[in-house]
């Protein structure tokens, strides 16, 4: 009888424990993410409402604000879309060809180099921004996209070239050959055969750079001050004002940084698995 | 002549003469493939480290020639109380972070593989935080924990709990960072985790469960060993990055109140764009590279293990 009422008992506690670790799974990830969209809509008063308001007339104000009184968020939105498309490109260019140089050509000193690209990826970020903070005010990049897009493009490359070399290594090599019969250089059969069958590797090494440029801190606070400012930086600049943060333009601007790339990484979760996996395991 | 001949015939024929002319033409056909890679990161990376050392031995600052110093910065930085006091907070970070991340991680990933409801939906919202910048999430963060109005500190008061002094306490500053750490950087532990797990051939658990194997016996002697690579690699790789971990802290306390919530990132910071201490920085700069190196040592060695596990 008692062994009869604990099997029952654990019958429904397996799911009422699962329901309970569900839920605190969603309220985590998503609470922040809510308070942040809803205090986007709320009207002023109603953000620091004690106890919160889940009721209220959504009014849309703050945007209005926001896109009256600091039209330097949108250029940042534009610089940020700029600096991360040129950054994407240019990991996605580099690291594809580097990532095809080792899956197809094997040899010593080419394993040692891409050992290299690994182990030059433990530098911290903040300690180069020492000297090229003189540097690039020498040669004039300064406040520009160039030279976060060579940051962004520089610290996911490495990555990149390996996450390609998994990828292009699951393209049968007879491939190559058949080609070569042919008469084929290297660099028609990377262009005319692995580009169109790698694209789901370079999908996955995309969405990697695409959600850290769109997002990146530190680089572009030290090296962008006013033409290339991201849409991050202009975030933290309304952050700054200790004692008047307006919190629903704040909450307005995080709002319309945060959509796109959510919406964004939401769609590409397929390959986003695939990346860390190399492929291996299917989404 | 004739011998000449023949000894060149044979050279020719030598295998380790053809070997190297082999690579030579292997080498010829990569280069230029790799070159861009590699431009990226000698000239964004590699000669800028070692420019930092160089400046590292230097007394330097703006406008003024360097001159220099010996290992003067280097005892400069070890001798300072708030070197040791950021350092000391990001190790306490790192402690903190990585090893409930992994926790965390290894549970949300034990449970998706048990079968979960809204499984679509749920792997959706865990994944949702990795969309969201430091910097919005340090603004939600502010707004939650405001010490006045903060829904969490309204929360925290109306249940009677204390709330996180964290803009006067330094301990509860620490918290706060390291909590804004999790929550952004959880969904990609778990993804390595929860992929890894995913690989784990089911047909193991059933062996073990017509075997009678527990529950709790197939975790012990399956599932844990066979995480285990995975497991090691994702802590690694977060020591790794949790040690320079600047943005989180810089915007929730900015390492205030009276700099006792700094962390090594922010030490630096402060050393070279606020005190104009470029040699200080420099220094502190290869403190973190070798503390860098060192762990990516033991990366690398993991990363070999678990390649000689799987047998390439």
């Amino acid at each position: 009888m008692a062994t009869n009422n604990g099997k029952a008992i654990k019958k429904l506690a397996v799911p009422a424990g699962k329901w309970l670790a569900v839920l605190v799974i969603l309220l985590w990830s998503l609470v922040p993410i809510a308070f942040m969209v809803m205090s986007s809509v709320k009207p002023g008063q109603d953000i620091f409402a004690v106890p919160p308001r889940l009721t209220f007339t959504p009014t849309l104000q703050h945007y209005v604000d926001l896109w009256t009184r600091w039209g330097s968020f949108f250029h940042g939105l534009l610089n940020s879309f700029i600096i991360t498309a040129g950054a994407t490109l240019l990991v996605v260019a580099a690291s594809t060809m580097a990532g095809f140089a080792y899956s197809r050509i094997r040899g010593p000193w080419l394993e040692r180099s891409a050992m290299f690209l690994i182990v030059v990826r433990l530098l911290p970020p903040i300690v180069i921004t020492l000297p090229l903070f003189g540097v690039v005010n020498h040669i004039g990049l300064n406040d520009t996209h160039l030279v976060l897009i060579l940051l962004y493009a520089t610290f996911f490359v490495s990555l990149g070239t390996i996450l390609m070399r998994t990828f292009i290594d699951q393209i049968p090599y007879e491939l190559d050959e058949a080609a070569m019969v042919d008469g084929a250089s290297r660099f028609t059969i990377l262009w005319r055969i692995i580009r169109p069958l790698a694209r789901q590797g370079m999908l996955a090494v995309s969405v990697f750079v695409i959600v850290y440029a769109w997002n990146e801190f530190l680089f572009a606070f030290i090296f962008t001050s006013t033409k290339a400012k991201t849409a991050p930086l202009v975030i933290s600049e309304m952050m700054g004002s200790l004692d008047g943060v307006e919190w629903g333009v704040l909450f307005a601007a995080s709002t319309v940084q945060l959509i796109p790339i959510l919406l964004f990484v939401l769609l590409m979760q397929k390959h986003l698995v695939a990346g860390l996996t190399g492929g291996a395991v299917k989404g | 002549m004739n011998t000449a001949t023949s000894t060149l015939a044979q050279a020719a024929e030598r295998p380790a003469w053809r070997w190297k002319k082999a690579l030579a033409s292997r080498a010829a056909a990569a280069l230029p493939m790799i070159a861009p890679a590699h431009a990226l990161v000698l000239t964004v990376l590699v000669i800028p480290a070692f420019y930092v050392l160089w400046l590292s031995f230097y007394s330097s600052t703006f406008g003024k020639a360097p001159s220099f110093v010996g290992l003067a910065n280097y005892s400069h930085v070890l001798g300072d109380p708030y070197f040791w006091r950021a350092l000391w907070n990001t190790v306490l970070i790192i402690v903190v972070v990585v090893h409930v991340e992994l926790l965390l991680g290894l549970g949300m990933a034990l449970l998706f593989t048990s079968g979960v409801p809204l499984k679509r939906f749920l792997l959706a919202a865990t994944l949702a935080p990795y969309a969201v910048s430091e910097v919005s999430a340090a603004a939600v963060w502010r707004f939650l924990f405001d010490p006045d109005a903060g829904p969490v500190t309204q929360a925290a008061l109306a249940l009677g709990l204390p709330p996180l002094e964290w803009s006067i306490n330094p301990a509860h500053g620490l918290s706060l960072i390291a909590l804004l750490s999790i929550w952004l950087h959880l969904p990609f532990t778990f993804l390595i985790l929860y992929a890894a797990r995913l690989s784990v051939p089911a047909e193991l658990y059933e062996a073990a469960k017509i075997d009678g194997a527990t529950a709790w016996q197939s975790f012990r002697r399956i599932t844990l060993p066979l995480l285990m690579p995975a497991i090691l690699l994702a802590a690694l790789f977060r020591y790794i990055f949790v040690f320079r971990i600047f943005s989180e802290a810089w915007l929730l306390t900015g390492g205030g109140p009276a700099r006792t919530t700094e962390v090594v990132g922010v030490y630096l910071y402060l050393e070279a764009f606020r005190f104009n201490a470029f040699g200080a920085a420099s220094a502190t700069g290869w403190v973190m590279v070798l503390v860098s190196l060192l762990l990516g040592a033991g990366y690398l060695w993991a990363l070999r293990r678990q390649g000689a596990g799987r047998g390439h």
